[in-house]
Formats: C-alpha cells, structure tokens, sequence
C-alpha cells in the first residue's frame, strides 16, 4: 500500500508540475454542467415519467450518469494507459527492478488517473448541486462503497487491457467494448429500461448498469445501502469472478513478456 | 618474458577447465578467492525474430534469434568485472537476466545465492541495474521526488529514507540541485542521479550498461572516477560493467569478460588481457619511411599487420604494427632500421580500441 501511494503521489506531482493546465481541467469540468443543466432542464418533462423511481429530476439523474462514467472511464483506462506510458517514456523497466510487487505497481500506476476521476466526479457534484440537483447530500458517505465497487468491476477489464499492453503493445477491443456498451446501455442518458428488445439485454451484463442504478437509488432518492443490496451483490459477484480470471491473464502476459523479452520495450 | 607467458598459459589451462563447455578462453585466474556474487550457468537466450505481414499470416513457426549461448561465468563479491562486446552481442540481454525482467530458456543464473527465476523478488533486492537511460527517470519531479519515490519502492520509509536520500544527493554532489526538476538536468547530472537511485537500497550487486555513453570525455572521466571509488570501494558493491569502450573497462574493472554473438570468448583479469592481446602492438615514428625496411621487417616475421601513415611536415612518418615478442621486438626493429640509416624518434605501445581487442580475442578464440 505505502509503495503504491509512493506511485500515485510521484503522478500527482508530475501532474500538478503543469499548474496552468491542471487549473484548467477543473475550470472546465465546471463550465461543463452548465450546458447539460439547461439541456436536461429542456428534456424534463418528456423524461419525467421514464426516470421515476431513479429520482425525478432529469439534470441530477443526467449529471451522476456522466459522474459514474467518467469514473468509469478512468478504471477502464488508467492502468493500460499508465502501463503504456511508463512504457514509452522507459520508467517501466526501472519500476520492475524494484522488490515491488505487481499488484502494488499497477495500483500505483493507475490509483492517480482513479482518485484524479472521483475527485472531479465530487467536483461536478457539487457544481450540480449549486445548481438545482436533488441530491441526498447525507448519503454521500453510503455510495462511497457503491463508487469503490464499480471501480472494482471495471477493474478487470483494465487488467486484461495492461496485459494485452504488456505482451501485445495495444490494449486490444475490450476496453472499447466496454465503454460503449457502457456509454450506451449502461443507463447513463436514460434507465436500461427504455432500451428496446434483445438490446436490453446486454445491459444486464455491463457493471454500470448496476452500479448507476445503486448510485441513484442512494444519491437521489436517499436509500439506504441495504435497499440496494441486490445490485451490490451482483457488483461484488461481477468483481470477485473476473478479478481472478483477469489475474490469471495478467499473469500469463507478464511470463510471455518476459519470455519474449519485450516487458520494456516500446 | 618468456615465463610470464608460461604462467599465462598454465593459467589460461587452468580457468578453461573451469569455462570447458563455453569454449571461453580465459586469460588469468582471479588472484583472490572471494565467494561468488554472481553465477552464470549455461546461460542460453533466444528471441522470437519480428516477422512480417505474409509470415504472420502463413502459420510458419516463428524463427529466432540467439542472443547468449551457454554463457558461464563467475563474479566474485567486491569485483568490478568488465563486460566487453559490440553491439548485439548479448550484454543488455545478460543484464535483463540477471535483473529479472527477462527469463533464460536454459541454465541458470544465481545473484548472491538466489536463483533469478526460483527467488525473483529475493534477487531485486540484493541487485540493481543502473538503466543508464536517462528516459528512466520522472522527469517531470525533481531530483529528491525522484529518489522518494524510489526510497519508497525499496521499502524505505521516514527519517530512514530520508537520511538515506541526503546521503546519496551529497554523494553524487547534487544537494543544491536536488528541488529541481529532473527535466532541467545536464546529462551528467542524471547519470548521477540514476546511480545514485539505485544505491538507495544499498545493494551489493550493481548493473551499469554503457554509463558513460551520452556524457563527454571530461564527465565520462570524472564519472568512472566516482563509480570506481564512491561507488565500488565505498559502498562495497559488486559491479557488472557493460561497455563498448575498452578503454573504460581497462581503467575500472579487475576483470572483463568478451562476448561475442551471444557466446562469452574470453575472460580474464584486466591487466593481464590487454598485455596478452595487445602488447605487441605498437607506434615508430620514423624518417624517412623506408619501405623496403619495412618490408624486409615484415619478411622477417618481426613486423605484421603495419600500417604506415604519411609523413609529416617534418618528415617523420608514423608506423604502427605487432611486433614480434613485444619489447624484444621493437628494440630489434628499432637496430635493424637504425643500420638502414633510418632514424627513429620514438616507440611506444598503442592502446587498443574495442574493435581491435575484439579482433584479437576472437582470432586467438578460432585457433584455441
């Protein structure tokens, strides 16, 4: 733990060193919400009766959407990502010849882009708030864990993309996959539950699906954590299945590597 | 003379049995009998060739390239070994080796009594490449956050590791550089700052490959300077030195080892081995530059491989070549040329380059 917080605080500082840019990201992070304010705000009445239950207000249920996504987003892409800079800017191979373990790299390697996402996913939170959303400011303590459970589940897939990373040099299809689907049919713009036919279904398999549907029912309509238990449980079922698979292909990417000698080339 | 080369070779009999299935000639045996830091064991590593679009597509198996061929060596603790080879010829791979971050497809490699593939995590801590690629360091952190971070890596923590890293910035003279971003470095600076990294947990194995190849001559000097007596004699370190400059090897290292393609040619303590492949080589400047003389020289067999530069302004040309028996050589040369009614201004011994002590160790490694 303390080598990965080593790692995610060195990328901190490496981030914060472009001071004007980092300012920016924020400042434009919070001009953002206000277009989808007013566009949420046009789209309120016909989205009324579609989002009952998931809170009644479109602009909140429209701006934790993004949140989760963006939050998303990060766990997907930091750690292929991280993999692939460390890569190319040629940290990789002097990380690899510390007694570090693996799972503290990849942590430390993608704990900034995570912390950096949740951070400006509280930051548009509160943009929102001011604003107008209903949010259920005290239960924000209750999706902490909802939050920490859908980075997890998405956390495999960035797992298998470092591998692809580390063997292959691409972060192969999945990671886009993923994101699509999830952009798409994860229930960010809408409720899975307007989408048509056999497409629905893929929703079912997609993390976010559960985890926005656990988020809105803490955050928006200010139920309790074990109101939601069953969408959680699906999340730490998801988690613990593919977290292990994922392992075990990381694994088997870094022997290859190895083998091939190619773990810090680029 | 004559018994010094009969001690050479009873020598060279003795550690070849020791290198038998390398075929590696080696020059001396090691004078002192410390326990071995580093053991190579037929160590054998190929890679898979890069192939191209029809080839990845026809289902040929894919070819590959060796890079080291049962490769056996031993580096005793405390020693500064030399690896000498050109490009390609396996240096970097070894080193990956030894640090872990590549796997041999056969034999073994063992650091400090830990083998690299049975105790990985065992070897990372008692050894530390120096990756002279300045690429390596965070560039966008100063020198200390840099040396933080890897403080922490290595299990450091709190007052620990910072005494330690105080340590190391005044060793490696970077104190009052230290709050300054890496990116605002010179290239000595961050060579500096690499070896001074890697000391962080004071390892007794170090790994340096090409250190001194982006800095110029007068950093390179002071640079081999510091490895040899801060970092070698000070901290105790066993060093593995891989280098195209033959020069930097003879200057550092108690002994050096030769690879070529992948195979290691040739071992043996430094002094001994430039004097073995390169005593015989040496410059005469004469006046004038009497060709016939010279080629009754070579006829004789007291002369070979010359090479005779055009004369200066002055008339004196400048004639470099083996001479037959060393010393003995050049004064026999210098008398036959003086009775021709050539002057003689000066003889001297030429240092080889790398190329020319490859050449030679691979000429005498054809015939063994």
């Amino acid at each position: 733990m303390h080598k990965a917080w080593a790692l995610v605080r060195s990328n901190w500082l490496a981030a914060t060193s472009y001071k004007l840019s980092f300012l920016f990201s924020f400042g434009s992070l919070i001009l953002s919400v206000v277009p989808i304010f007013f566009i949420s705000g046009a789209l309120q009445k016909t989205m009324a009766d579609v989002i009952k239950g998931q809170g009644d207000q479109y602009f909140a249920f429209l701006v934790l959407g993004l949140i989760a996504l963006n939050v998303v987003s990060a766990a997907v892409s930091a750690l292929p990502s991280g993999l692939q800079t460390a890569t190319s800017t040629g940290t990789l191979e002097a990380l690899l010849a510390t007694p570090t373990s693996i799972a503290s790299l990849l942590a430390g390697l993608s704990g900034y882009e995570v912390l950096l996402s949740l951070l400006r996913g509280l930051v548009m939170l509160v943009a929102a708030g001011l604003l107008g959303a209903h949010v259920a400011w005290p239960r924000i303590g209750a999706s902490i864990p909802i939050v920490v459970l859908v980075v997890l589940a998405h956390l495999p897939i960035a797992i298998v993309a470092a591998a692809m990373v580390l063997a292959f040099r691409t972060r192969g299809p999945l990671p886009q996959l993923v994101m699509l689907a999830s952009t798409f049919l994860g229930g960010v713009y809408y409720p899975t539950t307007v989408i048509p036919g056999w497409i629905e279904s893929i929703s079912a398999f997609l993390p976010l699906t559960y985890g926005l549907k656990a988020l809105r029912a803490v955050l928006l309509e200010g139920r309790s954590l074990t109101a939601v238990w069953r969408d959680v449980s699906i999340l730490i079922g998801f988690t613990v299945v593919t977290l292990a698979a994922s392992a075990v292909a990381f694994r088997a990417a870094l022997g290859y590597a190895r083998r091939v000698g190619n773990l810090a080339q680029y | 003379m004559a018994l010094g080369r009969a001690n050479l070779r009873r020598r060279l009999v003795i550690e070849q049995s020791t290198l038998a299935s390398t075929g590696a000639i080696a020059f001396v045996t090691p004078a002192a009998a410390r326990s071995p830091a580093v053991v190579l064991r037929g160590l054998t590593k190929s890679f898979p060739r890069q192939r191209g679009w029809r080839a990845m597509f026809s289902g040929k198996a894919r070819e590959s390239v060796r890079a080291l061929t049962d490769v056996s060596c031993e580096v005793r603790a405390g020693e500064f070994f030399g690896l000498l080879g050109e490009n390609g010829a396996g240096k970097t791979t070894l080193f990956k080796i030894l640090a872990t971050l590549v796997t041999p497809d056969a034999g073994s490699a063992v650091v400090g009594g830990h083998d690299v593939l049975k105790a990985p995590s065992r070897v990372r801590e008692l050894l530390a490449p120096v990756i002279a690629d300045e690429r390596s360091l965070h560039w966008r952190l100063s020198g200390r956050e840099n040396m933080r971070l890897f403080a922490a890596l290595h299990g450091l923590r709190g007052a620990q590791a910072t005494r330690r890293i105080e340590e190391l910035l005044a060793l490696v003279n970077l104190v009052d550089a230290a709050d300054r971003l890496v990116s605002g470095y010179s290239s000595g600076m961050k060579q500096r700052l690499l070896v001074a990294r890697t000391l962080l947990a004071r390892p007794s194995v170090l790994l340096l490959d090409e250190p001194t190849r982006s800095l110029d001559p007068i950093s390179a000097r002071s640079f081999r300077q510091f490895l040899r007596q801060d970092v070698a004699l000070a901290q105790g370190c066993t060093v593995l030195l891989a280098t195209h400059n033959a020069e930097e090897a003879f200057e550092l290292c108690d002994r050096v080892g030769v690879l070529h393609r992948g195979r290691l040619v040739a071992t043996g303590a430094t002094p001994e081995l430039a004097r073995e492949v390169g005593e015989d080589r040496f410059a005469i400047w004469i006046r004038p530059a009497d060709q016939a003389a010279i080629d009754t020289l070579a006829a004789r067999g007291v002369m070979r491989e010359v090479k005779v530069a055009e004369a200066d302004a002055d008339g004196w040309s400048r004639v470099e070549c083996d001479l037959r028996g060393g010393l003995d050589g050049a004064a026999e040369a210098i008398a036959f040329l003086s009775l021709r009614g050539v002057s003689v201004a000066r003889s001297e011994p030429v240092k080889l380059s790398l190329a020319d002590l490859l050449e030679r160790v691979l000429a005498r490694h054809t015939d063994a």
